[in-house]
């Protein structure tokens, strides 16, 4: 065995070593789901690619701005910045410095929104979806058709290929930017061997420069936000089919005091169960609710009409005002009624 | 119901590193100050403080929608932050691109003018000043011509801050526009009566300071030694005085009670954070079983002043419809709560009658409330006014179940429940209105039959329209 090899293997064994205690957290993880929301093969593998892609998109730009206006001249740094292929994303990953829960969130949710468009797809065509959001650009509010015209450019930026998630710097929340940015930065000084002052710089100049205006998601709140403004009179529901899913989500959202990444996250469910809750408290009427709920499920789920007519909607209020509660709140009350059972067994 | 404000600019402020708003246009100047801010201090509104500082720790510009909420309304901005440059000191810009006011809730709304007629139901007097303390109105308890007079003049030219109340204190609060508490006022001339004050700064729409307005509360702890000295002599060998409720018991109940409830009803809310269920019900019977108390020192002090031989009521001007539009008002929410809904005279019409404005609201608030008490949820309760010859009168139906023919006069008897209990009455509400209607002239009646509902008609002299 030729001395590389030997050093390969060597190398790989010490990482395994090194992992080896996780094996097991894994493999429960797999066997024993913490929650009944299904991941399927295709949201992993959109997820990963997404992923990538998203580190790839950062690093160049940091690599970009580095050695265009820092004038670091370094070669792995050129390349990089030049388009060559990513060098951090698998000292990253191998680091786990990617599992963070922000960014795993923000990988179910864009996953999640790629399989809801995927299905929307099924019902309605591309072209068709694109021409409902042109019916706001003639709205009687310039300000309305304005926001309406931002969010269709916004949108025809990052439309991606069939089956891929289109990752465009524009369009990550700056949460995401943060949290991926500063691990790059460190990688990419460790790669290369450049001054980490310098790549630092550079990241803080892409993160001042990054405009959380410009992403379809905040164009879609922007302009929920102007239609719910408009129509307090005559009040027309959003339906994903009209509205297109980003407005959609985002008009929902508004509705019901819930963030758009919260609505996404409910049609992953099983039965979309919160989903159908939120379109109740916001008393929509049941052939609109059904509407909408056949617009966006996969086709294994029925909702009945009188399913839905009997939710009672005080009680569907009370869930929604709940779950709009801050995560640090509901994680705690969580916890504290956890420990009132265990009082009260006692 | 909203307050849009189409911006033409966007409205504009600015953000130290340490929170402290340094500019701000009027309109978030307005909204940092009535959110408890001072000029130049910290960011007042919670939610923009959020934003600058999440906008600071990622040293990235943010554009987010951002809901505050004032004393009045709710507003909905967009609002973009701007780090002017990568360097951590320098001010961070704020720029609000759209900002929509909604009223609160009707239900929890303060209405001036509900507000008013609370006060004046109490008993209590309401002052409001503008930035120099100068009174541009004034409503105290019985003062008319007085109120009048004081228009204009300085608040400190016509009350005295007496002791324990301090000049400067009341002066310092006012300078840093901040609420003023408990300050106890004398008038100068007249009857010099004491006044128990509470204030709260006003701003105006620009978010400039306009001026205060106060709740005058008479203040009987003074009083009440002061009779008590004159009378030594009459009360010698009396336990009781004849005004155990009105000077003596009554105001020292309504403190401790008033304090009872207002904790209960903030336990009960969870203003202060999770509670376990069956804790916040017990803080609600807490707070039901002080409100029934408090009417009962109420009752009780009315009572007393009703069967004192020097009882007099004022001849005020009044109008029947007007009043029964106020004590609506202010039974709304109770109506509400049981779906009831309250069916009222045109407001456009008139019906001038003669008698003490406060008195004859308490009378309509007592016969409003014992209907909605007493009617089914989801009925409707009508007040419909008429005329007979020299008087002016006003009735109160409801869908409830009746009064038997012999209880009808039973009911106006001291303490008679007609065997009920549990439903927050003493059993005085209709004695004391009766014998207030015939110190006003006037008179109270019923007119009922079992399963058929109550018509309670309250008939006061007749003054001619104006």
């Amino acid at each position: 065995m030729d001395r590389t090899k030997q050093n390969d293997i060597l190398r790989r064994a010490r990482a395994i070593a090194d992992k080896a205690s996780f094996v097991a957290d894994d493999f429960a993880h797999a066997l024993f789901p913490r929650t009944d929301v299904p991941f399927n093969d295709r949201m992993r593998s959109n997820a990963q690619q997404y992923l990538r892609s998203v580190v790839r998109n950062v690093e160049r730009r940091i690599c970009e701005i580095a050695t265009g206006d820092l004038g670091v001249s370094q070669e792995m740094l050129l390349s990089v910045g030049q388009g060559d292929d990513g060098q951090s994303y698998a000292l990253l990953d191998h680091g786990g410095l990617l599992n963070r829960p922000e960014i795993v969130q923000h990988l179910f949710v864009k996953t999640q929104q790629s399989e809801l468009a995927a299905r929307l797809l099924q019902k309605i065509s591309q072209e068709d979806l694109e021409s409902t959001l042109t019916r706001h650009l003639d709205h009687e509010d310039p300000v309305v058709a304005k926001a309406a015209m931002g969010l269709l450019v916004a949108q025809s930026k990052t439309t991606g290929s069939a089956g891929e998630i289109a990752c465009s710097l524009v369009d990550l929340p700056p949460e995401i930017v943060y949290a991926i940015a500063w691990p790059v930065t460190a990688a990419l000084a460790r790669l290369s061997g450049s001054p980490g002052v310098r790549l630092q710089q550079a990241a803080e100049r892409l993160l001042a420069e990054h405009d959380e205006s410009a992403g379809v998601a905040r164009k879609a709140e922007r302009l929920a936000q102007l239609l719910e403004q408009a129509e307090m009179q005559q009040k027309i529901a959003p339906h994903p089919m009209k509205d297109g899913l980003s407005l959609f989500v985002a008009r929902l959202a508004r509705q019901s005091g819930l963030t758009s990444d919260q609505i996404v996250t409910f049609t992953a469910e099983p039965d979309m169960a919160r989903f159908i809750v939120v379109l109740r408290a916001a008393d929509y009427p049941v052939q609109e609710a059904l509407s909408i709920y056949a617009a966006l499920d996969s086709g294994d789920n029925i909702l009945t009409a009188a399913t839905y007519g009997e939710l009672d909607r005080d009680r569907c209020l009370t869930l929604v005002t709940r779950w709009a509660a801050p995560d640090a709140y509901q994680n705690a009350d969580r916890i504290l009624s956890r420990d009132y059972l265990g009082e009260a067994e006692k | 119901m909203t307050a849009a404000r189409k911006l033409a600019e966007p409205v504009r402020g600015q953000v130290d590193a340490d929170g402290l708003l340094l500019t701000a246009d009027p309109l978030l100047m307005r909204l940092h100050l009535r959110c408890g801010g001072k000029e130049a201090g910290p960011l007042a509104v919670p939610e923009l403080a959020a934003l600058c500082r999440l906008s600071r720790r990622l040293g990235m510009n943010l554009s987010r929608p951002v809901q505050a909420s004032d004393d009045d309304s709710r507003i909905e901005m967009w609002v973009e932050t701007r780090l002017a440059s990568p360097e951590k000191d320098q001010p961070l810009s704020l720029s609000i691109i759209d900002w929509k006011e909604y009223p609160h809730d009707e239900n929890h709304k303060n209405d001036p003018a509900r507000d008013r007629d609370f006060d004046r139901l109490e008993g209590r007097g309401a002052i409001r000043t503008d930035a120099a303390l100068r009174i541009i109105a004034q409503q105290m308890p019985g003062k008319a011509i007085r109120n009048f007079d004081a228009i204009g003049q300085s608040l400190l030219d016509i009350y005295d801050v007496i002791p324990p109340s301090a000049h400067a204190k009341l002066l310092e609060a006012v300078a840093e526009r901040q609420p003023v508490r408990n300050q106890r006022l004398r008038e100068k001339t007249g009857a010099q009566a004491l006044f128990l004050l509470q204030g709260q700064p006003l701003i105006d729409k620009a978010g400039l300071f306009a001026g205060y307005r106060f709740t005058a509360t008479p203040d009987d702890s003074v009083e009440r030694q002061e009779p008590e000295k004159a009378d030594t002599k009459g009360a010698a060998g009396k336990l009781i005085s004849d005004s155990l409720f009105g000077m003596q018991l009554g105001p020292a109940l309504r403190q401790p009670l008033g304090k009872i409830i207002a904790n209960a009803e903030t336990i009960s809310s969870k203003l202060e954070g999770p509670l376990r269920g069956d804790y916040a019900s017990y803080a609600k019977d807490i707070a039901s079983a002080g409100r029934h108390l408090l009417d009962l020192v109420n009752d009780l002090s009315d009572l007393e002043a009703i069967e004192r031989p020097e009882f007099t009521v004022a001849g005020d001007d009044i109008d029947l419809i007007d009043l029964a539009h106020r004590a609506a008002g202010l039974l709304a929410v109770k109506a509400a709560d049981h779906q009831i809904r309250l069916e009222l005279p045109d407001k456009e019409q008139k019906l001038p009658a003669s008698g003490e404005f406060r008195r004859s609201l308490q009378i309509l608030v007592n016969l409003i409330g014992n209907a909605i008490r007493y009617s089914p949820d989801g009925s409707v309760i009508k007040l419909h006014v008429s005329s007979e010859p020299g008087f002016a009168q006003i009735s109160v139906s409801d869908q409830g179940a009746g009064i038997a023919a012999e209880d009808q006069e039973r009911i106006f008897e001291k303490f008679e429940r007609l065997g009920r209990s549990g439903d927050g009455g003493s059993g005085l509400g209709l004695f004391i209105s009766r014998r207030l209607a015939r110190a006003m002239g006037g008179s109270l009646t019923v007119e009922s039959a079992a399963d058929e509902g109550s018509t309670f008609t309250l008939s006061l002299p007749e003054r001619t329209k104006p």
